[in-house]
């Protein structure tokens, strides 16, 4: 999956628009699957793919992986734009 | 400032009775009862003339043919019903100049006017009933939209509020998963980093003296190197953080005070990434993250002593031991190293390291109870003290058995003389039913005794011993516990180390 790509899933988008919305936000799956109301496994897989384009960042732990948003203002940038054009209905 | 609250306030519940569903079929509804009339919605408190010309007397369906005058006259008129609506806050009829019928009702709640809902330009009369029936879901309708602001002002204030706290938990749960003193500190920078999304986290802790902070980790996302700076107490911002015991805040820099029941350090957050200054719910919110950190650094420092206490004891126990015949149970410190490498190559986790270092130190202790003179036997060993040797394995978990912290390093020590073929003992146990830390003791303990030299017997060579280690992978050893033992031997530093230990410093094997 690419950063265009995004825009055809909805639970990645949804994800993208709680991390973009709450920038100083660190969540567990669990956490981020509660906030956006999406199954907890849906949710951990497209995460893991939001870490690989490198817009989110892993906080990896024996117990528990948190998740936050990129610090890269040109990717911030590029996914302002991506949401603005799949605002919900 | 309330003006504007309430001018806000008149504004949403405007805009949410415009869009409001409820509204909308009671139009529909009423629209087949009161035939004829056209609805309208009037959004000041105290509306001019001009105001009730614009939505109302404009729109009539007459306006066209009407002179201007005449318009004007109508307008005032009803702008008196509409002051009449306000003050009675009940639904009033009106005709107007060109005998059209219609209505108004004040948008109220207790004493406060929102604006004004009405119909007009009806032919015939309205029924009072039909009104006042109207008037009373008109009531229910506002009252629908305002519980609705009522609870999007809610989720708005709670939900950011839910999830910092959702944030401080995950933080909590990831700092609060390591005792590793040296990985705590920079995950503590990081994540402060990201909540508060700044550029630099620098973490200081008051040294024993209590009278200079000792920098322990800064991480700054801008800059390469860094310069660990120490601060004395009071000065700058973490400085005078330590020295009053509460955060310090300036524009852009936030210094939160590590309180336990004294202060023992510091967080300082430099340079938000938007460049806006830090706020009070930074503040609030980095406190309680001060607080979480506290707790993590007391239990890393707690287990630091304890496992220093625990290292201590078997060193105690392993020189005890060694006094009987030095030399023979404190192994060096490049047999433990290289079972500690082996460990590492094997991907073992730390808490199964730290056991594989324990049984390193204590493996042959058992060996206490076994007659030097069989242990120091230059020819073969007779059938009864063959047993005699059999026994030290659990002879040396009998020792530590009453440590609990040793608990874990006691399959190491118990099977470590198991053959991977199944031809050793205590239990001739097999392949994988041997505990990897066992089948790595096994390599190590065989290739020490080999190359360390004893009294009654000539030590080998490193390439002799590594020679009898690789014959005997697939029966008497784990083939990838031999296999990575020799990628270890390759190591420079570790290869150094033992040459030293055994030949004396600069002699090679």
């Amino acid at each position: 999956m690419d950063l265009a790509g995004l825009r055809k899933s909805n639970i990645h988008l949804k994800i993208l628009r709680f991390f973009h919305e709450n920038q100083a936000s660190i969540d567990t799956p669990r956490g981020v699957a509660t906030w956006i109301g999406e199954d907890r496994l849906k949710v951990k897989r497209a995460l893991e793919d939001l870490v690989k384009l490198q817009i989110l960042i892993a906080h990896r732990t024996t117990s528990t992986t948190g998740y936050s948003y990129t610090r890269d203002a040109k990717l911030i940038s590029k996914i302002a734009k991506i949401l603005e054009q799949s605002k919900p209905s | 400032m309330e003006n504007t609250k309430n001018h806000a306030y008149q504004k949403e519940l405007f805009d949410r009775l415009r869009k409001s569903q409820s509204l909308k079929r009671a139009e529909e509804c009423f629209a087949r009862v009161i035939k004829g009339a056209s609805w309208w919605l009037l959004e000041k408190r105290k509306p001019s003339l001009q105001d009730v010309e614009e939505v109302i007397c404009r729109k009539c369906p007459l306006e066209k043919g009407l002179q201007r005058r005449k318009i004007k006259k109508c307008a005032k008129n009803i702008l008196g019903v509409i002051t009449r609506a306000a003050e009675e806050k009940t639904i009033i009829k009106f005709d107007c100049e060109e005998g059209l019928h219609g209505f108004v009702s004040a948008i109220a709640q207790a004493d406060k006017i929102y604006g004004y809902v009405g119909g007009c330009y009806r032919k015939k009369d309205i029924s009072t009933q039909i009104l006042q029936i109207f008037s009373a879901f008109l009531d229910t309708i506002i009252k629908e939209a305002q519980k609705e602001m009522e609870l999007s002002k809610l989720y708005e204030t709670l939900r950011p509020r839910a999830i910092a706290l959702s944030t401080v938990h995950t933080v909590h749960r990831l700092i609060s998963s390591t005792l590793d003193f040296n990985e705590l500190l920079p995950r503590i920078a990081r994540l402060s980093l990201q909540i508060m999304r700044a550029q630099r986290c620098s973490i200081k802790l008051v040294d024993s003296k209590r009278k200079v902070l000792l920098p322990k980790v800064t991480v700054d996302l801008r800059q390469k190197n860094i310069r660990l700076k120490k601060v004395r107490v009071g000065r700058w911002a973490p400085g005078k953080a330590v020295k009053f015991g509460r955060p310090i805040r300036g524009r852009d820099y936030l210094a939160t005070p590590l309180i336990d029941e004294d202060v023992i350090g510091v967080i300082t957050l430099y340079d938000k990434l938007d460049k806006k200054p830090f706020t009070t719910f930074d503040q609030e919110i980095m406190s309680t993250l001060a607080e979480q950190a506290v707790i993590a650094i007391k239990n890393a420092q707690l287990y630091k002593e304890q496992e220093k206490l625990t290292m201590g004891t078997i060193k105690s126990l392993a020189k005890v031991l060694d006094t009987r015949a030095p030399g023979t149970y404190i192994p060096r410190t490049s047999f433990v190293k290289i079972a500690m490498a082996i460990g590492q190559q094997m991907h073992m986790d730390e808490d199964e390291l730290k056991s594989l270092e324990y049984a390193s130190i204590l493996h042959d202790a058992g060996e206490i109870f076994v007659p030097e003179e069989v242990l120091a036997k230059p020819a073969k060993l007779t059938g009864e003290e063959y047993e005699m040797v059999k026994e030290h394995p659990a002879a040396g978990v009998a020792i530590i058995k009453h440590m609990k912290a040793l608990k874990s390093a006691t399959p190491i020590i118990l099977y470590h003389h198991e053959n991977y073929d199944g031809s050793g003992y205590p239990k001739g146990l097999k392949k994988d039913m041997i505990p990897l830390g066992a089948r790595i003791m096994a390599v190590v303990s065989a290739f020490e005794a080999m190359i360390t030299k004893k009294p009654y017997r000539v030590a080998k060579t490193l390439g002799e011993a590594t020679e009898e280690i690789k014959a005997n992978a697939g029966t008497q050893f784990d083939p990838k516990v031999v296999e990575a033992f020799l990628k270890v031997l390759k190591k420079k530093d570790i290869r150094a180390l033992l040459e030293k230990e055994l030949y004396g410093p600069g002699r090679a094997a």
